[in-house]
């Protein structure tokens, strides 16, 4: 008997493709269904994807009980500056704090770095009369008059978006929300944000910032989002709609109009969950998600099953990519580092003679020379091709020749020539260092969160992650690893393992020796109310609600802060000692020694509310035999350094392994947008999802 | 590495993790500093030596006084405390001036790293402490005796266990023991975290030690470096600037002879040793060097024992770069700054497309001491930038540290931590030096302190005197100012009382142009007006460009005719006067 609404959609809205999984959650079965990203209202391609993927499968749109959507439209808008016209109100004397930032040059050596313009240019950045002060006392009232005459002026100048920023606004918000009331009254069709509310937390710079960001995008995000909502009614979807957030969780259309900023990221943040997913079903609670694409790799560490959280990001690089040449945001994001190291990365020879791979990338255009599309410069791509890790047939599942003559050539010329190398040693060389570049920095990401690097199996996707997962993981010595079926649609398959969540965020500063605990508290409280409605507004049931609390503390005196996990009930000086003994158990987690005995200092309170994650079955079971040898496609030659040369292996179609099946390596997997490179020691096997998980067999 | 011929592959990746070693070792101590200026601003630097204490690899951290300094500060230690004295667990300090990064404020620790009961290399940082006594951080010393604690070569720590007659010592010294001490632990600490990733890379790649690995690396990094200097032209480049000095102003004058791939920079020229703590030590005066050459020619090599040896720097001893025991050096930061622009001042005749107009150059360090609203003292320093040179492939960023590679503190976070009051944080409009390329701004500050009492502004500021040069045709950037709210001028390098209610503003200096300012793209000239960085009279007068208000509120757009007209009549004028600067 079929229940009504038992399916989910995972929509994924890419550069090039927009991805669909399609869930029965009764049975766990999946379909994957791919289209060309449109790239004027990018809702078409999603409808038309839809009904493609239902129609195949037989499911009526009002059999859809939640659609998960994430997009990279705010990612992109901020790229290419395509939100709304936008004004800040700041403190008077303060509003080239945008523009002034950090005051840092990111690069110790280059020159010619160039910073990120402010998006608001300064004859919109108007400084109110009005100050507090750091205890949120107020030092002078907000200058009304001047408010209004500022509003008549922006409505004059046809300004659509506006973002109030006053200086210790996270303090005390009564300035900004008076702000946002006169211009409500005056300029009632201008969309407004509140640093108090988009981002309460220290630093002018980082809170302006993200304010601006925020209400940059709005415009554009809700008109993108009303008109997604009403093409699915009209195809009709009767279910609930949620948008996949930065930080893994999902909101409501209303929570991400108000807050598009917290938009950012959702493909990779989704790419961990299914990693935090899999990983569980696979029996491996830790594993680092491991994701590389054309330009970059990516990776991030799950603990526990779940991924680690930051609350800093950076978006819309504008000189080469390079950290600190983008626009900070403070939201909560999952966190992963990131690396110049992708398919498409150029190798060279370096100034002191070695061979360097990336930042610079070929991208898709021209792309690696054996793309036969101009490239001439060798690519991690290029390097693969020549080492038969990549089938020049079956690339993208045939959909696109590679060139290996082309590829020997750029490799031969950039790098082989140079060193004094014979090509396949060139080859093996670069593979070989952007192998070890990966393995460095994921070792530096978690050695730095106080984890052990060896103790985390790969997840490996995107389209070169299982390429290169194998002698990855080996550099890292992790136990193994993992590759999911259908490596280029993780990410909106994470989007269906995303939990219904809400975040908050409060700055409420003291020592915690003489806190105001009545304050924290009744930040805390309000905090709760507001998510509870927001989870029960959503169909939640009271019961099922999680609440997790958080406050950021440091050593008074010490910059960096440790965010711990708050006892429950009502806070007060008896729960002091146990605040302690949590602060100190995180602090030698992360750094690995003792904290010195020093009082400590609440700065930032954190609330988190969220639903169950959804069950998802094992899915995917039938399809594919345990007798790995009908899943045979043939053989050929690829590069092996333990045989110091090239050796038959054998190549099997990953869509005809069955759960069960189980082969040794050396060998290749080929699925249409990825390969999976086993080296001799591997002994791969496939789980009931139809994960390949790899552990060593020796 | 053991074998005769190494293959450069395996060189790479061995490299690339010694790098991230030394990354980790600096982010160690970055997260574990008690001092804000290590922690925000990154005033620290973290690297490895080999056995025979040549520096191999460095974090990239905050700033060339720190990172350069310390190359050559191991040799120091072994000579005073012998390598086979050394046991698993000690690690040794000093803050000698001479010997490592200039001032006692900085204190280096090193640590020898142990492998098969013999020292594989030796870890080290370098990182600026709070406070070590004397007067307090400045230029008022007349000696270094007031400068505060002089540590030379001691063991900080002992088999493991720390030397407590050191830590006494230096609690009983400092304002700040708390902070200080803490940060000595820190700097222990991540020494120890460097370690034993070391040993941990040592034993995956089986090394036995790192020396094979050093010898290659050093070896390519001079072979770099040596071709960067031959791809310059032959030739002696000459150049001078003036800073504020004390109270008089102070001629700094190089001369860099290029002969084939060596490089020789010599300060001849420059004024004696002050009597102010503003002298330089020659340690510190290579170090800004070598950073300036590096910037200029080869960013991409990195910083080594290797990478040095075809620079040499040189300076007559007594010279104020290259100041002699028992001289005042607190504040040499300020002089120390000036070197890179100097240096590529000098260098434009040769690479005009590589180098950077002169900036402020030298932070703008502020010390506030007084006493909060309930009567407790405190004492905060910041630091900031005022405008950087510009470059020929674009204008000179605004408020932004250079050469330092610091960062600002924001305003709140100054007040939550002191009663320091920032009133006003903008751009400084009209400070930028024209230029086809203009300097970046300078930025303006207005600071009080709450509460009822006095305070004290401790000044270490320069360009108030010496604006900021042009290259190539470039007019200079305006000079720095600092006055009170009386409109009075204050000594930019001197504590001075400061009534309880009065507010001070320091004008930071703009960077200085690149490129005769007729040159510049009118339509950038407008997009400044619009901004209301550049007057529309300035446009007219510097830049020979004729601007009308458009439609939009407060837009600018460039009258063609107009300014061609201008430009016709004057091209020749306003770029006149801007030649001093242009190197020679």
């Amino acid at each position: 008997m079929r229940s009504n609404k038992r399916h989910r959609v995972g929509i994924d809205i890419g550069g090039t493709f927009t991805d669909l999984v399609l869930i029965d959650d009764e049975t766990g079965d999946q379909s994957v269904g791919k289209v060309l990203t449109s790239q004027g209202d990018p809702s078409e391609a999603v409808e038309e994807g839809l009904l493609g993927l239902l129609g195949r499968e037989g499911v009526g749109a009002g059999e859809l009980g939640t659609i998960v959507h994430g997009t990279t439209l705010v990612t992109n808008a901020l790229i290419e500056r395509r939100g709304a016209e936008t004004a800040l109100l700041t403190t008077e004397g303060f509003r080239d704090a945008v523009a002034i930032g950090t005051e840092h040059r990111y690069d110790m050596y280059d020159v010619f770095i160039e910073k990120p313009e402010p998006l608001v240019p300064r004859g919109l950045r108007y400084g109110v009369r009005e100050r507090v002060l750091d205890d949120g006392s107020v030092a002078a009232a907000l200058d009304e008059g001047q408010v209004r005459s500022i509003v008549a002026e922006l409505r004059e100048r046809g300004v659509e978006a506006v973002a109030v920023s006053f200086l210790h606004g996270f303090r005390n918000p009564a300035h900004e929300r008076r702000a946002a009331e006169i211009l409500a009254e005056e300029a009632p069709g201008v969309t407004v944000s509140l640093s108090s509310e988009v981002a309460p937390e220290i630093r002018e710079y980082e809170r302006t910032s993200t304010t601006v960001a925020n209400v940059y995008v709005r415009p554009l995000v809700e008109g993108y989002l009303r008109s997604l909502e009403e093409r699915l009614r009209r195809i009709g979807f009767e279910g609930s709609l949620y948008i996949m957030l930065s930080n893994g969780g999902t909101a409501s259309v209303e929570t991400a109009c108000r807050f598009p900023i917290r938009l950012l990221e959702s493909g990779p943040a989704a790419g961990a969950l299914a990693a935090a997913f899999h990983g569980r079903t696979a029996d491996f609670p830790e594993v680092l998600s491991f994701d590389m694409g054309g330009t970059t790799a990516k990776a991030c560490l799950i603990e526990g099953g779940e991924p680690l959280t930051s609350s800093e990001f950076e978006v819309a690089r504008v000189y080469r990519f390079k950290k600190g040449s983008g626009l900070p945001v403070k939201i909560s994001v999952i966190e992963m580092i990131e690396i110049g190291a992708g398919g498409g990365s150029i190798a060279s020879v370096g100034p002191m003679g070695l061979p360097k791979v990336g930042p610079r990338s070929a991208g898709s255009a021209p792309g690696p020379a054996c793309y036969g599309r101009g490239g001439t410069e060798p690519t991690v791509t290029d390097a693969d091709l020549v080492l038969g890790y990549l089938d020049p047939d079956f690339f993208l599942g045939g959909r696109m020749r590679l060139d290996r003559e082309a590829a020997l050539r750029a490799v031969e010329g950039g790098i082989a020539g140079p060193l004094g190398l014979d090509p396949v040693e060139a080859a093996w060389g670069i593979h070989q260092v952007v192998n070890e570049n990966m393995a460095n920095a994921a070792r530096v990401h978690a050695i730095e969160r106080g984890k052990d690097p060896r103790a985390h199996p790969l997840f490996a996707f995107g389209g070169a992650g299982p390429v290169h997962a194998y002698r990855v993981a080996r550099a890292l010595g992790v136990p193994g690893f993992i590759a999911p079926l259908g490596a280029g649609a993780t990410s909106a398959f994470g989007f269906l393992c995303a939990p219904l969540s809400f975040d908050f965020v409060r700055s409420l500063y003291g020592r915690l020796d003489n806190l105001e605990w009545a304050a924290a508290n009744r930040a805390l409280g309000e905090m709760e109310e507001q998510g509870r409605d927001l989870l029960r507004a959503s169909g939640v049931e009271e019961s099922d609600i999680r609440v997790r609390r958080l406050c950021d503390l440091r050593y008074v005196g010490q910059g960096h802060e440790v965010t711990v996990d708050m006892p429950d009930g009502t806070l007060g000086p008896e729960h002091t000692g146990r605040i302690i003994t949590l602060y100190r158990k995180e602090y030698r987690r992360l750094y690995s020694r003792e904290g010195p005995d020093v009082p400590l200092e609440a700065i930032t309170w954190r609330l988190e509310v969220s639903a169950p994650p959804p069950e998802i079955g094992p899915g995917g079971g039938d399809g594919g035999a345990e007798d790995p040898q009908e899943a045979l496609k043939g053989e050929r030659e690829i590069y092996l350094p333990e045989e110091n040369g090239f050796a038959p292996v054998p190549v099997y179609d990953r869509y005809l392994l069955g759960p069960g099946a189980v082969l040794g390596g050396p060998a290749v997997v080929e699925e249409r947008e990825s390969t999976v490179v086993l080296g001799p020691e591997g002994k791969a096997e496939i789980d009931a999802a139809r994960n390949l998980v790899v552990r060593w067999s020796a | 590495m053991r074998g005769a011929r190494p293959d450069p592959i395996l060189l790479e990746v061995l490299w690339n993790r010694l790098v991230s070693v030394v990354e980790e070792q600096a982010r160690a101590l970055m997260r574990t500093s008690f001092t804000s200026v290590v922690r925000e601003s990154g005033d620290l630097s973290a690297g490895v030596f080999d056995r025979r204490g040549r520096m191999v690899a460095q974090a990239v951290t905050g700033t060339p006084g720190h990172i350069n300094t310390m190359a050559t500060s191991v040799h120091h230690f072994l000579r005073m405390v012998p390598a086979e004295t050394l046991k698993p667990g000690d690690a040794l300090i000093t803050n000698n001036p001479q010997q490592t990064a200039g001032h006692l404020n900085d204190f280096t620790v090193i640590t020898p790293v142990f492998h098969g009961g013999e020292i594989v290399a030796f870890f080290g940082n370098t990182c600026h402490a709070l406070d070590v006594g004397g007067r307090g951080l400045g230029a008022d010393a007349r000696q270094v005796y007031e400068e505060g604690l002089f540590v030379p070569v001691t063991r900080l720590f002992r088999e493991g266990e720390p030397n407590e007659e050191l830590f006494r010592l230096v609690r009983a010294n400092v304002r700040t023991p708390f902070e200080v001490v803490g940060d000595l632990h820190a700097q222990a600490g991540s020494n120890d975290v460097g370690g034993a990733r070391l040993v941990e890379m040592i034993e995956e790649f089986d090394l036995g030690d790192i020396e094979a690995l050093s010898d290659e690396i050093c070896t390519r990094s001079e072979r770099a470096m040596r071709d960067a200097i031959s791809a310059l032209p032959d030739g002696l480049y000459e150049n001078e600037a003036y800073t504020d000095g004390f109270d008089e102003p102070i001629r700094l004058a190089v001369s860099i002879r290029v002969e084939g791939d060596e490089m020789r920079l010599d300060y001849d020229g420059s004024a004696p040793q002050s009597e102010r703590g503003i002298n330089v030590v020659l340690n510190y005066t290579a170090a800004y060097t070598t950073f300036g050459v590096k910037c200029a020619i080869s960013p991409e090599v990195p910083n080594n024992d290797g990478s040095f040896r075809p620079v040499h720097v040189t300076a007559p001893e007594g010279s104020i770069l290259n100041a002699q025991h028992p001289a005042p050096v607190g504040a040499r930061h300020i002089i120390g700054h000036f070197l890179p622009g100097l240096v590529h001042g000098a260098l434009a005749r040769a690479i005009p497309d590589r180098v950077l107009a002169q900036g402020a150059d030298s932070l703008w360090n502020t010390q506030i001491t007084g006493r909060r609203e309930g009567g407790e003292p405190f004492t905060y320093v910041f630091f900031s930038g005022g405008g950087m040179g510009a470059r020929q492939g674009g204008d000179g960023l605004s408020a932004t540290a250079f050469p330092s590679g610091i960062r600002g503190v924001p305003a709140e976070v100054i007040e939550n931590i002191s009663p320091v009051l920032m009133h006003r944080r903008e751009l400084r409009p009209d400070s930028e030096g024209p230029g086809r390329r203009r300097g970046g701004f300078g930025q303006e500050m207005e600071i009080g302190v709450r509460g009822p009492s006095p305070w004290v502004l401790s000044a270490m500021y320069d360009r108030t005197r010496c604006p900021a040069q042009g290259v190539n045709g470039g007019s200079p950037g305006a000079p720095g100012m600092v006055r009170t709210s009386n409109g009075e001028d204050l000594h930019p390098k001197r504590q001075q009382r400061i009534d309880a209610d009065e507010r001070v503003t320091l004008s930071l200096p703009g960077g200085g142009g690149f490129g005769a300012p007729t040159e510049r793209d009118p339509a950038r000239v407008a997009r400044d007006v619009t901004d209301g960085l550049v007057s529309a009279e300035r446009a007219r007068l510097i830049y020979g460009v004729v601007l009308t208000r458009t439609a939009r509120h407060g837009e600018y757009a460039v009258d063609a005719e107009e300014t061609a007209r201008l430009r016709a009549g004057t091209a020749s004028s306003p770029g006149d006067d801007s030649q001093e600067g242009a190197g020679q």
